[in-house]
């Protein structure tokens, strides 16, 4: 019965892009500022290693740069940079998550950039709770839940967030700007 | 399959609109120009006839009396005036309304829209009431005079012999004969099945059908026709219209024997198109043939065969030698045009474009490892796919007319809601440029002729005191220039006011009060958001924004604009455009190990920098290329790269050429000419200027496609200096 409320009154409140979360809800977690983080299994299309990124000049940090995926240029998002203010260092266990997000109705694939990928864990409903309204480092509008698994506390990326084109594309214009002044 | 049709009957028909419209315009030019009229007939004819094979009934009850409206015209019976011209107009735009609303796919046509369509009418036919009426009367009673007395009226009869084919065409006999019943009255129809094979040949797809229909109808010979219009191709159609000569009658009947004649017969009879007598002569005739057809009728004594001559009117002849020309001329133009689905031209560009990339990683790997022999293979390949891109990229080309002449009637509506007298003189639509930046141009164009409509004309009396002619001229030009189109828009109106520009942009705080600023640079302050030096807003322009938006749209398309104007002579406004979107050449330069690319169309030459020759400093950002003051752009410098390895060997200028502004780029090294595949950075990057897009090297990385345009616009915002940037 939980289930049907949930669809039937789809608001989508924990902006995992409408899956509707059962009680074996699957994330995918990773590291990133030493903390595990998640985003929900069903939004991560693919995982690659890092292999030849190109930087686009004039960027803020979390603008990590663009990839070349199978002929389609992705921008990828340092979560370091967009969560905290670390750019994350590249070593042999970095990884960039591909996730796709509807935006203007087109699907815009994007790539988010981690420290290492761990493994796919069940969180069930009863183990996921609220973000606190303080006491986190990272910018709560960011987190959607978080998980406990074991011992440890998980955060449950809110994708539409961390990866939203239009904060993203203003920062771009801003940190542009902030480049070339009008003196 | 049903969307499928209906998507060919909405896109033929805004095709017709167009022509429709464009015809109708000139027509407002030259009222007695027979070839506009009748396209304007040809095409609301059309879409008639197709609206009622497909069976959109409101499409058909309006444009049919303006058909009739037009055909009038056609006949001189009603004259050409600018209120009618202005009404057909409204008639097309009625139109083009009933035909969205299909494809909006609602089955039921509004009510406003029903309304608003019979006001149309209305207003069409007062006037076509008292006089064309009247007309009509006449002409039936002339004819009536010499009318066979015991023929009923208007009794058509038609012939109708399906081919083989016309199944597996697409054809349905049965919807023709449907549709026929708009023009009048079946009175009886034939089936013959005479063509029948025995069972054991026949093949379900083949039609074997043919029809000997009689019609009460008062519609002209070429409407019946019409009717078959899509059939043409696949049925022998003869149509005999009524109280023809008898001959035509027996022509009908020769080809047929034993019962169908026997059946024909009657039915010629019974409509009155013969009389017994003459249906027997005519047996007798063909008894010499066909012996046994004379014993299965009543043969009377031959009796004075009264042959009416209603030879066909003048009119009629004409008519039906213009349509013949017409279907002529269509055909000439199918032969000559395919119509293919955008998506697909897409699909081959976007393949032409990976081969090209897997083409340039060959290349790479050739030269890697040193095949010579394959090298030789390689640069064939090489030049075919060069030959191919630029195929297909023609493909996708198209004339910039059409764009233009959709002006006239903005001009023509706008000039007479704000009073103003203005021509529109369009010249170069000629030239050609890709179907996606045409169809995204169009917004800014629209934005740029209505200001310069309201702003810049003055109203024929200001221009009067002013001594200029009453008439005011507004050209569109397009031409091509290195790699770009050049699309200009001028006119001849008041100018732009600097004076009142400046005090607005202070206003805004755009810049500041008593700054130096040239007249090229306050000029281009009006492509500054939230600028209008209109005082008032008018629904046409004035708010502000508009120039904001057609500068923003411009840039998204990697052009320029470019704005011109001295007060009292007018104002000529010039956009650069790439020609295409897909496919450029380009000019690859490093900095460090980072790869871009510059336009090659843009690029004018490359210098290689010696440093003792050339002064390279940080506060004076040019250098003294042959006596010329060249502001350059040192890309390591602008981009931020870090140097890991300290200095680098020589540098080298690329000098790049925007419109009239020139500027150099500084880079590291040259690696040369490429063929530069765009692809988009996607939404994220949209706001970033300075670098337009990406392409995918052969070695897999991916080098972005610098935006020279913003990349000046970007060099000049920052350098202290606003002058540096120097305009040649």
């Amino acid at each position: 019965m939980n289930d049907l409320a949930i669809a039937e009154n789809n608001n989508d409140p924990y902006g995992l892009g409408g899956v509707v979360m059962d009680d074996a809800y699957q994330f995918l977690t990773f590291s990133v500022l030493g903390k595990l983080m998640a985003i929900g299994i069903l939004d991560v299309k693919e995982i690659i290693e890092v292999s030849s990124m190109t930087r686009v000049p004039m960027t803020q940090n979390s603008i990590r740069g663009v990839i070349n995926l199978r002929g389609n240029v992705v921008p990828v998002v340092d979560l370091g940079a967009r969560l905290g203010s670390h750019v994350i260092k590249l070593t042999k266990k970095s990884c960039i998550v591909l996730v796709s997000l509807a935006f203007h109705g087109e699907t815009q694939t994007m790539g988010i950039l981690v420290e290492q990928v761990n493994e796919i864990l069940s969180i069930p409903e009863q183990n996921r709770q609220k973000p606190p309204d303080f006491g986190t480092d990272i910018d709560s509008k960011f987190i959607s839940q978080i998980g406990r698994y074991e011992d440890d506390f998980i955060i449950l990326l809110n994708k539409e967030k961390v990866l939203c084109v239009e904060e993203l594309s203003d920062q771009i214009v801003a940190a542009q700007s902030s480049l070339c002044v009008y003196k | 399959m049903l969307d499928d049709t209906k998507k060919i009957f909405i896109q033929e028909s805004e095709e017709l609109l167009e022509q429709m419209e464009n015809a109708l315009l000139e027509m407002e030019q030259v009222p007695d120009d027979a070839e506009h009229l009748n396209s304007v007939f040809r095409a609301i004819h059309t879409i008639k006839g197709a609206a009622g094979i497909f069976g959109f009934d409101a499409i058909v009850a309006f444009t049919h009396p303006v058909e009739s409206v037009m055909d009038n015209v056609r006949n001189g019976i009603r004259l050409v005036d600018p209120d009618l011209v202005a009404l057909l107009l409204k008639c097309k735009d009625h139109t083009a309304n009933l035909v969205e609303s299909i494809s909006d796919g609602q089955e039921d046509i509004s009510e406003a829209l029903l309304e608003a369509g019979q006001t149309l009418l209305d207003e069409l036919n007062p006037e076509q009431k008292s006089g064309a009426l009247d007309v009509v009367k006449n002409k039936r009673e002339n004819i009536e005079v010499s009318d066979r007395k015991n023929a009923s009226d208007d009794n058509w009869v038609i012939s109708l012999d399906f081919k083989s084919d016309a199944l597996r065409n697409g054809l349905d006999p049965l919807s023709f004969i449907n549709y026929l019943k708009r023009m009048g009255e079946i009175v009886e129809i034939i089936t013959f099945t005479h063509d029948f094979p025995c069972w054991e040949d026949m093949e379900p797809e083949s039609c074997y059908l043919s029809f000997r229909i009689a019609l009460l109808s008062s519609a002209s010979k070429e409407e019946i026709k019409s009717v078959f219009e899509f059939a043409m191709d696949d049925c022998e159609l003869r149509i005999i219209p009524p109280r023809s000569e008898l001959e035509k009658y027996l022509a009908l009947l020769e080809e047929l024997t034993g019962e169908e004649l026997n059946k024909l017969g009657e039915l010629l009879i019974q409509v009155g198109a013969l009389t017994e007598q003459e249906l027997s002569n005519a047996l007798q005739v063909q008894s010499s043939v066909l012996s046994d057809d004379a014993a299965t009728q009543e043969v009377k004594p031959l009796g004075e065969i009264l042959v009416e001559q209603h030879v066909v009117s003048k009119g009629v002849v004409d008519k039906a030698v213009e349509k013949q020309e017409s279907i002529r001329e269509k055909i000439a133009q199918e032969t000559q045009y395919i119509r293919v689905d955008a998506d697909r031209l897409g699909q081959l560009i976007n393949l032409v474009g990976e081969l090209v990339i897997s083409n340039a990683a060959v290349k790479l790997l050739v030269e890697k490892h040193d095949l010579a022999d394959v090298q030789e293979v390689v640069n064939g390949v090489e030049g075919l796919v060069e030959n191919i891109r630029d195929h297909a990229l023609q493909l996708r080309m198209v004339q910039i007319g059409d764009t233009f002449s959709r002006f006239r009637r903005v001009v023509r509506d706008v000039s007479k809601d704000l009073n103003k007298d203005v021509e529109l003189v369009i010249t170069g639509g000629e030239a050609e440029l890709d179907k996606t930046v045409v169809e995204k141009i169009n917004d800014p164009l629209t934005h740029l002729v209505r200001n310069s409509l309201d702003h810049g004309f003055e109203t024929p009396e200001e221009r009067v005191a002013q001594g200029k002619p009453k008439k005011g001229v507004l050209r569109l030009n397009a031409l091509h220039d290195s790699g770009h189109i050049v699309i200009q828009i001028a006119d001849d109106g008041a100018g732009l006011d600097t004076k009142k520009i400046r005090k607005k942009a202070e206003e805004k705080g755009l810049i500041y009060a008593g700054q130096e600023l040239s007249h090229r640079e306050i000029l281009r302050l009006i492509f500054e958001p939230g600028l209008t030096t209109k005082d008032t807003a008018s629904n046409i322009s004035g708010r502000g924004v508009g120039m904001d938006v057609v500068k923003r749209n411009i840039d998204a398309l990697r052009g320029s604009i470019e704005v011109d104007s001295e007060r009292g002579k007018g104002t000529l406004v010039t956009i650069h455009l790439p020609l295409t979107l897909a496919i450029i050449e380009g000019f690859m330069v490093g900095v460090e190990k980072e790869r871009f690319v510059i336009p090659l169309s843009m690029v004018e030459e490359c210098v290689e920098m010696d440093t003792n020759e050339w002064h390279l400093d940080k506060n004076s950002h040019y250098v003294n290329l042959r006596g010329q003051v060249m502001p350059y752009i040192k890309l390591s410098e602008f981009f931020g790269v870090n140097y890991q390895h300290g200095r680098r060997g020589r540098e080298s200028l690329v000098v790049v050429r925007v419109g009239r502004a020139k500027a150099g780029i500084v880079v590291d090294r040259l690696f040369g000419e490429l063929q530069t595949v765009i692809k988009p950075l996607g939404k994220v990057f949209q706001g970033l200027k300075g670098v337009s897009g990406a392409t995918v090297l052969g070695s897999g990385d991916i080098a972005l496609i610098l935006d020279v345009q913003g990349l000046i616009g970007l060099a000049s915002a920052k350098a202290s200096d606003v002058k540096t940037l120097e305009s040649v």
